[in-house]
Parts: structure tokens; sequence; C-alpha cells
């Protein structure tokens, strides 16, 4: 049987009462291993110690956190670290749970990542749509600030350190690094040109190390124990732990800290298995970014599930069971990356739209059999040819559910019906439209009317 | 400040008042560059009008020394600064893929029709609007809604139906983690006023106290207010 491995979700289950509060997370030693490391430790040093732990960034990408903090240039100031607590990949609820549960740990790792990189003011980009975690976070910051770990000269030391709390406004594109910066500078959450990276040239123009949640709620653990107490788990290549956010057809959905190369196997077990004891039918095993799988025997890690034809992402597992249709997989994947296109370039913006038509067109049993290539075609406009990895997951979902169920896509076409349920769709009349990117006259919708009963009763 | 007329000629009714205008500032000292604070800002009109209003955008634009347009651009790019105005309780259900797969749709179908409206609508007496939303990362409770951003798992057509009659009857609803609901102006008033700490309250008190400095702090204690450009 497998187990968890509990190194930035220890404190949050060992105390689910109030592992939140100031008071705990003291008691629990919060804060020491950023005094360590603002008290008796180099900037480089701290720098070298992540580097050789083997740290690797938790939010997406899996770039290693050492290396990324190596690219800040030493000679320009000010520099910023910015928090990207923008969660919003489809399946994903790790950094929910971290910041509301144990927001003093991401205020250490900040501390720690900040003393790092010289930086003497760092930004926590908070989704919008986190009441709760805006509000403990901000309680926790206040909390430090009285205690003299946040503000000036932190523990007797000569380092200063503001964090601002930022909210964002629901966009799940801001949680790209780069147009998560636009955001916070004011601006519509569009992608900027990459090079040059934040590190070199971030927000306002300065360098600015950008992390996620859960990888500078690591830091602290790492701090306090060590590089080769860090690479006790995981691979070689995935060292440390990964916390999976597991839902969908599971008995017990929920965050799962594992070591990484876990199976989904052990990690499907950890779940209480699948509800009701119905069949496995896909996972998705990294956010709605990534292609499907069917086998569990894969391990959760970087280079394993790049073998196998997806990502580890963001650590999102959906487990779906044979109830499941996926043509209407697709389409909710598909309307999501449609609805979160930010405009800027044309095959992210066309393609994902193209797709959602031909879409609940099979879902409304009116079908083609050439829609099946249409839909592949889309896909193959998208990928690596849009400005930003938004386009290229819309792609990479899209294929992989058509081409790894085409079967049921080809049912669907050929009874003019869901095979799995006689339901229509019924997000397909009564979309949100809200006040997306509709409005700002995208080719091929309408440009007024959009949210409104034209707009729901036009033929799209 | 003055107030430029509105179209019809008649004088326009300030958006926000001296002490929204006030907080307005506090905001813009958390940052290094004023037009960081546009999104809190547009927050701020937003609790006064339940929506950001053309007036609220270009009050907003003058405080940041922006174009109208500019700020209408960035408005309008973002799902929760809402185009019209929206009901006390906003109602946002997941239909995302764990919440689909387990649900949501029969859960949205239940409060279109207990509502009487459409997603993307407000009911007639202005208490509740209705949303289909992207993940809310609740996907342990799918299927999940939130009521004014705070989170409901598990939920069924039943259920979700009930949390509305609760709110109608004005009865305390609290979230899965025992938050009670608040209500479209008080939660947008808390997003614009994230990390903001008013002079005269408890926050400014230590404000003041830490450091062994009485000099007036915008925001958090230790907090160096600058005005334009970057730090250091």
């Amino acid at each position: 049987m497998a187990e968890e491995t509990r190194i930035v979700t220890r404190r949050l289950r060992e105390f689910p009462d109030d592992s939140w509060t100031f008071d705990r997370a003291r008691a629990d030693d919060a804060y020491e291993a950023a005094r360590k490391a603002v008290t008796s430790l180099t900037p480089s040093e701290v720098t070298e110690l992540v580097k050789s732990s083997g740290l690797r960034g938790k939010g997406g990408a899996g770039f290693p956190t050492g290396m990324k903090w190596s690219f800040v240039p030493e000679d320009v100031t000010p520099r910023y670290v910015v928090v990207n607590h923008d969660e919003g990949e489809p399946g994903t609820f790790k950094d929910r749970e971290l910041a509301e549960a144990d927001p003093h740990q991401l205020i250490e790792g900040i501390i720690i990542a900040s003393w790092a990189n010289g930086a003497n003011k760092a930004f926590v980009y908070c989704r919008g749509e986190f009441a709760l975690g805006s509000r403990r976070l901000d309680a926790a910051i206040r909390d430090a600030y009285e205690q003299g770990f946040l503000g000036r000269g932190i523990f007797g030391s000569g380092f200063d350190l503001d964090i601002v709390l930022h909210r964002g406004a629901g966009a799940y594109i801001c949680g790209e690094e780069s147009a998560l910066l636009d955001s916070l500078e004011g601006f519509r959450g569009q992608p900027r040109l990459r090079p040059p990276f934040p590190a070199v040239k971030g927000l306002y123009g300065q360098p600015t190390v950008v992390n996620n949640t859960e990888t500078l709620s690591t830091l602290p653990a790492i701090v306090a124990n060590g590089a080769e107490w860090h690479k006790q788990w995981g691979t070689e290549k995935s060292p440390g732990t990964k916390v999976l956010s597991v839902s969908g057809h599971v008995t017990r959905p929920g965050n799962y800290e594992v070591a990484y190369g876990t199976t989904l196997k052990e990690l499907l077990d950890l779940a209480g298995g699948m509800l009701d004891g119905r069949r496995l039918k896909a996972i998705i095993p990294g956010g709605a970014s990534a292609p499907l799988l069917t086998d569990t025997s894969v391990p959760m890690d970087f280079e394993s599930l790049k073998e196998a034809g997806t990502m580890l992402g963001s650590g999102a597992v959906v487990f779906m069971d044979e109830t499941t249709c996926m043509v209407r997989n697709a389409l909710v994947t598909t309307e999501f990356f449609e609805h979160e296109s930010c405009g800027k370039c044309t095959p992210c913006r066309e393609g994902t739209w193209w797709a959602v038509k031909v879409l609940e067109r099979i879902e409304h049993g009116e079908g083609r059999q050439e829609d099946l290539d249409l839909l592949l075609d889309v896909a193959d406009g998208m990928d690596g040819r849009a400005f930003c990895p938004l386009g290229d997951a819309a792609a990479w979902a899209l294929r992989s559910n058509v081409k790894l169920f085409r079967g049921e896509f080809e049912r669907h076409v050929a009874e003019g019906r869901c095979p799995m349920d006689d339901e229509h769709l019924a997000f397909a009349g009564s979309r949100s439209r809200g006040l997306g990117l509709g409005e700002s006259g995208i080719a091929g919708q309408p440009s007024a009317g959009i949210g409104t009963d034209a707009w729901e009763g036009a033929d799209h | 400040m003055t107030v430029k007329p509105a179209s019809n000629g008649h004088p326009r009714q300030r958006v926000l008042d001296d002490e929204l205008r006030h907080v307005a500032h506090q905001i813009v000292a958390k940052y290094p560059n004023p037009r960081s604070a546009t999104l809190p800002l547009l927050f701020l009109v937003q609790s006064v009008e339940g929506y950001v209003s053309a007036d609220g955008m270009r009050e907003v634009a003058e405080i940041l020394g922006l174009t109208p347009a500019q700020v209408l651009a960035t408005s309008s790019f973002y799902t929760m600064l809402k185009k019209k105005p929206q009901g006390e309780y906003l109602v946002s259900v997941c239909r995302n893929i764990s919440c689909t797969h387990r649900g949501a749709r029969g859960v949205l179908t239940a409060l279109q029709e207990r509502l009487g409206i459409d997603v993307g609508e407000t009911t007639p007496d202005g208490r509740f609007s209705l949303e289909a939303a992207e993940c809310l990362a609740t996907c342990d409770g799918a299927p999940a809604l939130q009521i004014n951003y705070e989170d409901f798992y598990d939920t069924t057509p039943e259920s979700a139906s009930q949390l509305v009659e609760k709110l109608e009857r004005g009865e305390e609803v609290r979230s899965v983690r025992g938050e009670p609901v608040r209500t479209a102006t008080e939660i947008a008033r808390e997003t614009a006023m994230a990390g903001v700490v008013l002079p005269g309250t408890a926050g400014d008190v230590v404000a003041r106290t830490v450091g062994g400095e009485s000099q007036p702090t915008d925001f958090y204690p230790g907090h160096r207010p600058r005005v334009e450009g970057p730090d250091e």
C-alpha cells in the first residue's frame, strides 16, 4: 500500500484545526528556516543549496528552481520575487489548500527566495476567486510583520522585505508567468514574448523571480534539513515530493503528497480506488493540458510521463470511469481553453473556437464522419503555432481525446446521439460568457450581444 | 479633482466618495507603479455599483493618470469584473472537467429552474446572479460551486436549491470551510482592499509602533510608501 510523504502538507495535516494561525505555525518552528537562511547563509549559499536539492518548479513546467534563480543578474536592482498563486489548471487545487491551510509556510518560503535573490519586495499574485486564501494570507502577512519577520531588518539582520498581496480578477492565462506580470502591472493578462525571460526583465522591466506557491512552500524544509535530505525521495531527475490533486470518479478526492515516481495505481489506491467500484476508463495525469492515459503503471515523475507521451504538468490527476463520455470530456476541456484564450494570437483564438463548434455538433448528434479528422487538423493548426503554451495545451488535450477514443467519437456521429448518455450537454445552450474575450471583436464571433439571448441562440 | 458632466448634461454623482478615494490612494501606495492598482480600484467601483460602470472606469482612470480606454481595455479582460449589474449573491457553478463528470449539469439546471433565470442573468429582484464558472480549484468537492467566492462542496440539485432558499430567507450560510457568505458589496470591497491597512485601524497601530517610528504607513507595517518608479 502506497503512503504519502508529507513535506509541504505535513503541518496542515497534523494540525487541521489551526495550521494557518501564527501561534500554531510558530510552535511548529515556522520561520526558523528563514531565520537560518537570512542570519547564517549568504544569498549564493541558499541558491546553491536549492540547486543541489534538485528542487523543480511545481507549477507545471518543472524547471529547476535554483537554475531559474541563477539567471537573475546580480548588478541590476531592484529585483522582485513574485508568487504565482493564480492556480487555475483544471483539476488542480493544491496551491489553494497550501495557502489557505499553511500561509506561514508560504511566507517563510518567500523570505528565503527573496533573500537568495536580493529582492526587498515580493508580490503574491493571488487568484481572484480565492477569497478565503487571500483572507488567510492577509492575516498571516500581518502577523509576520508584527513579529518582525517582515518589514525592516527582519530577524534583526539588515535585510528588508515587504510583501504585497495582489488579487487577480479571473483569467486562467494569468497563471502563465509573463501574462501574470502584465496583469500585475495593470494590463490585460497577455503573455509577453520571451526572451527576455522574467529573471532578466520582469515586473516593471526589472529582474523578477516568479515561483509557484508549492515550490516556495517547499523551501523552508529544504533549508532546515538540507539538499541530501530532500533527495532521499523521488527519482534522480525528479527529487523530492509532489502534491497531486486527485479528483474525478475516485472514492476520496483530495491532495496527496507523494514521492516523485509513485505510480498512478498507488495514487488511485491512496484515493480509495474508483468510486462505487466502477472500472477506470481514462486518466488525465497532469491537468487539462495533459494528454490522456489509460495505463496506471506509469510513475508520476517528469521523465516517465514524458516518455508515456503526456506530462506531469501541475500534478492534477483526474480519474474517469466507464460512464464518462469522452466527447463531452473533449468539449468541456476545449470550451475551457476557448474561454481562457487571451485572444492575442490567431491559432489559439480561432482554433479553440472552431474546435468547440465541431465538438458541439458531434455532441448534439449532428456530427459528420469527416469531423474527426477536422478536429485533428485544427489541433495541428494550434500545436507549436501559438504564442504561448495555452494553444499547445488545447491541441494536446483535443488530439488525445480524439485519437485515444476515436471509436466513441465515431459512434456519436453514426448514432446521432451520445452512446453514453441520452442527455444533451446542458452547457451548450447556456454558456456563461461573462466579461471574457468575446467583446473584443474576435473574428467569427458576433461583436455585440454576447451573453444576451441573441448570443445564446446564435448558431455556433 | 473635477467631475466631468454626464453626456446628458446633468451633473454626475461620483462613484467613489471621499472615503473610498482615500482607500483608493492607500491601494495605489502598495505598488511601485500606480497602474498596478487598476484591478483593485475596479473592484472598489464594483463594490459601489455592483459592476464596473463607465463612470467608475473614468474615475479610476483619473486617479491613476490613465485614459478611460486604457482602464476599459484592462477591465474587459477579466471575468470577475462584471459588465452589467450583478445580484447580491453571485452563484458560480463550476462547469469544468471533474465537476461535469460528477454532475455539475444537474446542479446548474436545478439552479436555473429554482431562480428562474438563465446562466449569465440576474433575478429581477436583484438578489441572485448565476454563472457557469471555469475550474474553481475545488475539484475535491466536485460538483462544487461558489457563492460570492465561498466554496460549497459535493453539491446536488437539491442542496444547491436549498442554499439559495436559505439566502432568500436571510439565513446565514456557511461554506465548506466554515466561512459565512458575504454580500457582493462586501466581497468586492474585501478583494479591492487585500493587503491594505487603513490608518486608525488596529493594523495601523502596529504599523506605527513596529520599528519605533511613527511615520504614517500606508499598508503593512514596515512598508515604506513609494510614489512612483521602481523601489530602492
